[in-house]
């Protein structure tokens, strides 16, 4: 459980605000969980080589396990921190309690993200691997498993005021980094600092801000740089305060640290003077401002890690190892290659070709602890970039497509796990799935969490919530598993089932999560929350009054705003009826147009909304912004239409209209008729109805293939088959049907002559009988112009004198002869075109 | 086919040779019907044509003839136009030409090859009442088919409409206004036009999240899709908590493109929250003040996102770029249910842009894109409006335009 608690500035009694945070902090952190578990023991030096007195209590016992036999190796505290070494002596071997009694002092139990001995490696003191975050989350691991079980759990969350930074105040480092390499980089920085802050130099020593290659230095240099107060740059403070590897300022001299810092002071002064304030529209009503940093951290401190045995928090950010925090040696670190994209905002996006893979020796310890206790938790925050991609794993420890131990994978928008044991084959398979219908998997961020256990096999929770599908196996022995295999994400080792999106989290546990247990770090969340306590003391007429924000770098290319809640320091403060409307997010002096969701903002604060102990939250929506200069440069403020007394009108930009799109490129003034219209109008040409059934039946086969829009040019040779063919369907009728026959030609010489020869339209007078007809129920009208009619009437004498003199067998018959003659006119352009 | 008789395969392969013949035909005809000099006959046989979809009779032709011989320029063209569209002369416009015209408004395939429905009834039957086009998705109107031998209009099936297309019914005599709530019990207040007829809701409330209504409502109605109507720069409070705001670890998709449309599509798909299409009981299903399960689909796909608790719609767009729709002042831009979003959309000036579009398209068969023809449909949507959105005279006028000259 996490709480807030107010750190007012003034000295006044603050009770009823320190009970007001203290409530809004349970609040503003979600469900409230159980206490950080004690974890198991993860020693991973041996402690049998401890002669030394007994731990007095059960606290030094827990400090011994979790913490003590951790740091004391001489790769890592012990080298230094050791019995008549460098004090504080807390890494000494040679008695546990004064260990204990050194390491007390470096440990704050409230705040254990705070604790100096989590600080120190997290600053790259001796941090026994490459990354110092991977260093200080595994020493911070190690303190929570100490102090979760000897010295209480819940963590306390401090509100404390922020900086007071005006908007528009704000220099902002550019683009361009000429100036930095002229004034900075060439002078000081390379010829100073760059045999250990280069990472070609023979101890290269993080951060790389004299690189060799001035943009990594320049992005590297800028957190140590305050373009606003240059002589608060870490840059001059190092020197000026902590003595740190000053120069020779005059030749032949020693090093000079105050002379190094005002050199440093001058370089930083002079650049900073060469980059112009960013201003904001002085007509806003703004807050003050603040860095994403200069929030109060809000997360952590809330999970269930009792069993983890593996865990990856992907905080590295660049590079090609997500390290292992989860304290367990050996540490399972993994390789990240192929295409992939570190998310800043503490994840990896795997794209095609990609996979992040720990070596088989590390990962040994999986198959090794899990086997010991039968069952097993795969937890993963993770983003599936589509829902349409099957056969891809987003973790598995396996070995080949066709053995494995255990698989999560994603088919679709179901989830998909592989278990080995005595109830499968040794490929895990048959698999559990998903419910199909239940769409589990989405293209968003979600919890997925694949538990083993002997009884119920595998079960799969998303978001914190049971999906409801059984194993079909149930539950077994994993007494079969191989300790060969890896651990790999993103991909099978094979390199062949790819899966594409982010996993922003990944924790393996040698137990099978209670759904209380899921629930509790599906709730915790993942990445680094803030809380942002924007001042709006001078606008609304109370001091220390504040919007205050939780956020967190969303990804690499935005923020996530939410809970914007009224609240102040001030204790017995009485809000009473201030406007709030039109909240927008500002960033580096402007005002994004994108993602605004607190725009819309009315309502007012004042009881009974606002209490004392709850402050009064504003909006249950969130918003979403995009970054601006990155995550270390991007200055928030809160802008408003109205707060308080003081307004602003917001003008919404007006949009020309558009123009119309001018084509006069001349188009086709004929079209064809559709479907429907073709089969109307033989109709109407012939007398047989729509509904007559052999029509209608032809009808129905032949309809999509009947010319769909009207366009000539979309006409096509198989809309003209099928023309034919209906044409063909009331020809037939007309002529085998007598009532048709007669009502259309109303000729007994035709009657009579219908199985005769086809020989019979040899004289025009018998051809006449048919085409009269037909060419004055298609040109229509007593104006109609004759040369249609004559055309019409020479092509069907024509046809008509042909058929007799075709060689086939069954020979024509007058009535074939005249159905062709009706086909061909009934399929032809005159009724076709419109 | 497969079991044709020998006679008929020969009498199919002479009528295929006589197709040959009717290619030339075609060329002919093709040659001669544009006329460079276009006379009464020609002018009303085209404007039938168009307007009917089929060859008029002798009597009809001279009909239009007269007209259009008797009184010059525009009037008798117009009046020629009146005639193909009287159900005395010309039923096939209703039949035929409006069916084929509507079909494709009424299912997600936009196909015209679906079975006659109660949404294509409405709509014919309101052309040819001249009942106020700018109703159609807000009134409380249905057409039936007044014919012998019908089942029942149904609110759980379209047998009554198959039935009578079927039977070769003739719509342009036999539909009869009523109203959904009268014959499908549909509270008053929850009618909202053709969205809520039994086809408009089997094919855009069914499954899904309701934003298909709104969707296909933009193209069918305004003549958008939504990616000609997208705008990031609407507040982004009213997406609901199904949309991901950063799909596969790249929030830059959903504020250049997700957000672009669900911000002003999802305030305003709110007013059909109420709604489903029941697969199991295949009718619509309305259910007064409470939300439907699909609105609150997925929550944890963005858990600080829209909770969707009532009906109440806004309209965003009435600023930014989509201004240019053209939003009726006198309505408020929000309001409570389907019926006051149906009379928010039916009254821009988009709607009335976009049905003389589609009718002059349906009629002169080429969109309007000459700077000749925008002057044209800009006149005949002027009409529009002025003879309170009666679309048949769209159709008139629009054959009239193109009848050739």
């Amino acid at each position: 459980m996490k709480r807030l608690e107010a750190i007012p500035r003034v000295s006044t009694p603050l009770a009823a605000a320190t009970v007001a945070l203290l409530a809004l902090a349970l609040a503003g952190c979600g469900p409230s969980g159980p206490a950080t578990q004690v974890n198991q023991p993860t020693g991973t030096v041996p402690t049998s080589n401890y002669t030394g007195p007994a731990p007095q209590t059960v606290d030094v016992q827990h400090f011994q396990v979790s913490l003590w036999n951790n740091i004391r190796s001489t790769d890592r505290c012990g080298g230094c921190h050791h019995q008549g070494g460098q004090s504080p002596m807390f890494a000494r071997s040679d008695d546990v309690n004064l260990a204990y009694q050194a390491a007390l002092p470096l440990v704050n139990t409230s705040q254990p993200g705070q604790s100096t001995l989590v600080l120190k490696v997290g600053s790259g003191h001796n941090c026994w691997v490459a990354s110092a975050q991977a260093c200080s989350d595994t020493m911070l691991t190690w303190i929570q498993n100490w102090i979760g079980g000897g010295a209480g759990a819940s963590e306390k969350i401090q509100l404390v005021p922020p900086p007071q930074q005006s908007v528009g105040g704000t220099k902002l480092f550019p683009t361009d980094s000429t100036a930095f390499q002229t004034l900075l980089w060439t002078p000081i920085l390379r010829q100073f600092c760059w045999q250990c802050h280069d990472p070609n130099s023979p101890t290269p020593q993080a951060p790389y801000f004299a690189s060799s290659d001035p943009n990594q230095a320049y992005l590297e240099a800028q957190p140590k740089i305050n373009l606003d107060d240059p002589a608060s740059s870490r840059f001059v403070e190092r020197l000026a305060n902590e003595s740190h590897h000053c120069w020779a300022t005059t030749s032949g001299g020693g090093p000079d640290c105050p002379g190094s810092a005002a050199k440093m002071l001058a370089a930083i002064t002079a650049y900073a003077n060469t980059i112009p304030v960013t201003t904001v529209d002085p007509t806003l009503v703004i807050s003050k401002a603040l860095l994403l940093q200069q929030g109060i951290i809000a997360s952590g401190g809330s999970r269930y890690d009792a069993d983890t045995i593996a865990k990856y928090e992907f905080k590295e950010g660049s590079g090609s190892i997500a390290y292992d925090t989860s304290g367990v040696s050996p540490e399972a670190d993994l390789t990240v290659s192929g295409n992939t994209t570190w998310d800043n905002a503490w994840g990896v996006i795997f794209g095609e070709g990609s996979r992040a893979q720990a070596l088989t020796t590390t990962s040994q310890k999986i198959a090794n602890l899990i086997q010991t206790t039968g069952e097993y938790s795969i937890e993963v925050w993770a983003s599936p970039a589509n829902i349409t991609q099957t056969k891809a794993d987003i973790v598995g420890y396996s070995g080949s497509d066709a053995a494995r131990d255990a698989t999560l994978s994603q088919s679709a928008t179901q989830y998909q796990a592989e278990t080995r044991s005595s109830k499968t084959d040794t490929n895990g398979d048959p698999p559990l799935l998903t419910s199909m219908t239940g769409n589990f998997a989405q293209a968003a961020l979600q919890h997925i969490v694949l538990t083993y256990d002997p009884v119920n096999g595998q079960k799969i929770y998303v978001n914190g919530q049971f999906t409801g599908d059984a194993d079909p196996n149930g539950g077994g022995s994993l007494a079969n598993w191989d300790n060969t295999f890896a651990l790999v994400l993103g991909n099978e080792t094979t390199g062949d089932r790819q899966w594409l999106g982010e996993i922003r989290f990944l924790a393996i546990h040698d137990s099978a999560l209670t759904p209380a247990q899921v629930l509790q770090n599906f709730n915790a969340g993942v990445g680094q929350k803030y809380f942002l306590l924007f001042d709006v003391s001078s606008v609304v007429g109370i001091p220390e009054s504040y919007i205050m924000m939780t956020a967190s770098q969303y990804d690499n290319y935005s923020y996530l705003f939410y809970d914007p809640t009224f609240i102040t320091l001030t204790a017995n403060a009485q809000p009473q009826n201030i406007a709030v409307k039109g909240l927008r997010i500002g960033i580096n002096g402007s005002i994004p147009t994108v993602g605004q969701s607190f725009s819309t903002l009315d309502t007012s604060i004042g009881p009974p909304a606002y209490t004392a102990a709850n402050g009064q939250l504003l909006s249950s929506v969130g918003a979403v912004i995009g970054v601006d200069l990155g995550v270390t440069n991007d200055m928030f403020f809160l802008s408003f239409d109205q707060l308080g007394s003081q307004t602003h009108v917001y003008v919404e930009p007006v949009v020309p209209p558009n123009p119309p799109t001018t084509d006069n490129t001349p188009q086709p003034d004929l079209g064809v008729h559709l479907f429907a219209e073709m089969n109307a109008s033989m109709s109407a040409v012939t007398g047989v109805p729509v509904n007559d059934a052999a029509v209608a039946a032809v009808y129905a086969a032949e309809e999509q293939s009947l010319p769909a829009v009207p366009q000539i040019s979309s006409f096509t040779a198989s809309e003209q088959t099928a023309v034919s063919q209906l044409a063909g369907a009331y020809c037939s009728e007309l002529v085998n049907k007598q009532q048709y026959r007669d009502a259309f030609f109303n000729s007994p010489t035709l009657d009579a002559n219908l199985s005769g020869a086809a020989s019979f339209f040899n004289t025009t007078s018998n051809r006449s009988i048919v085409i009269t007809p037909l060419v004055s129920s298609l040109a229509v009208g007593t104006t109609v112009d004759p040369t249609y009619a004559t055309a019409l009437q020479n092509e069907l004498g024509a046809l008509l004198g042909r058929i007799p003199t075709l060689s086939v067998s069954p020979a024509p018959t007058v009535a074939t002869a005249t159905q062709a003659a009706c086909q061909a006119a009934l399929g032809s352009a005159v009724l076709e075109l419109k | 086919m497969k079991h044709r008789s020998k006679n008929r395969r020969h009498r199919e392969g002479l009528a295929r040779r006589a197709t040959c013949g009717a290619c030339v035909l075609a060329l002919l005809a093709a040659q001669a019907a544009p006329p460079a000099l276009a006379g009464p006959y020609e002018q009303a046989r085209r404007i039938y044509m168009r307007l009917a979809g089929v060859p008029p009779s002798s009597t009809v032709l001279q009909m239009m003839e007269n007209k259009i011989a008797t009184e010059p320029g525009q009037q008798g063209l117009l009046d020629a136009a009146v005639i193909a569209t009287d159900p005395k002369y010309a039923p096939d416009f209703y039949d035929v030409t409006l069916k084929e015209f509507v079909n494709p408004w009424t299912n997600r395939n936009q196909s015209a090859f679906v079975p006659f429905n109660d949404y294509t009834a409405t709509v014919i039957g309101m052309i040819r009442d001249d009942v106020p086009f700018n109703t159609v998705l807000s009134a409380d109107i249905l057409y039936t088919v007044n014919a012998p031998g019908l089942p029942a209009p149904s609110a759980a099936n379209n047998d009554h409409y198959a039935t009578a297309e079927a039977d070769g019914v003739d719509f342009s005599t036999a539909l009869k206004q009523t109203t959904q709530s009268g014959e499908y019990g549909l509270p008053v207040q929850a009618t909202a036009g053709v969205w809520t007829t039994r086809a408009g809701a089997a094919a855009f409330f069914v499954l899904g999240t309701n934003r298909a209504q709104f969707r296909f409502t933009m193209i069918n109605y305004l003549c958008h899709d939504m990616q000609t109507v997208m705008d990031n720069t609407r507040p982004t409070d009213r997406i609901r908590q199904d949309v991901a705001r950063s799909p596969g670890g790249d929030s830059r998709v959903f504020l250049n493109n997700c957000a672009a449309c669900h911000s002003g599509m999802d305030p305003m798909a709110q007013a059909f929250a109420y709604y489903d299409f029941s697969t199991t009981s295949n009718q619509l299903v309305y259910t007064a003040g409470q939300v439907q399960p699909k609105y609150l689909k997925n929550p944890q796909n963005f858990p600080w996102g829209f909770v969707t608790t009532n009906d109440d719609w806004s309209n965003r767009w009435r600023s930014g770029p989509n201004a240019d729709l053209g939003w009726d002042a006198s309505l408020p831009g929000s309001g409570e249910g389907a019926k006051s979003l149906g009379q928010e959309l039916e009254n821009t000036e988009a709607f009335a842009s976009c049905q003389v579009a589609k009718v002059f398209q349906t009629v002169c068969l080429r969109a309007p894109t000459s700077s000749t023809d925008q002057s044209t449909v800009a006149n005949i949507e002027a009409l529009f409006k002025q003879s309170n959105y009666d679309l048949k005279q769209v159709f008139q006028q629009s054959a009239a335009a193109c009848a050739g000259s």
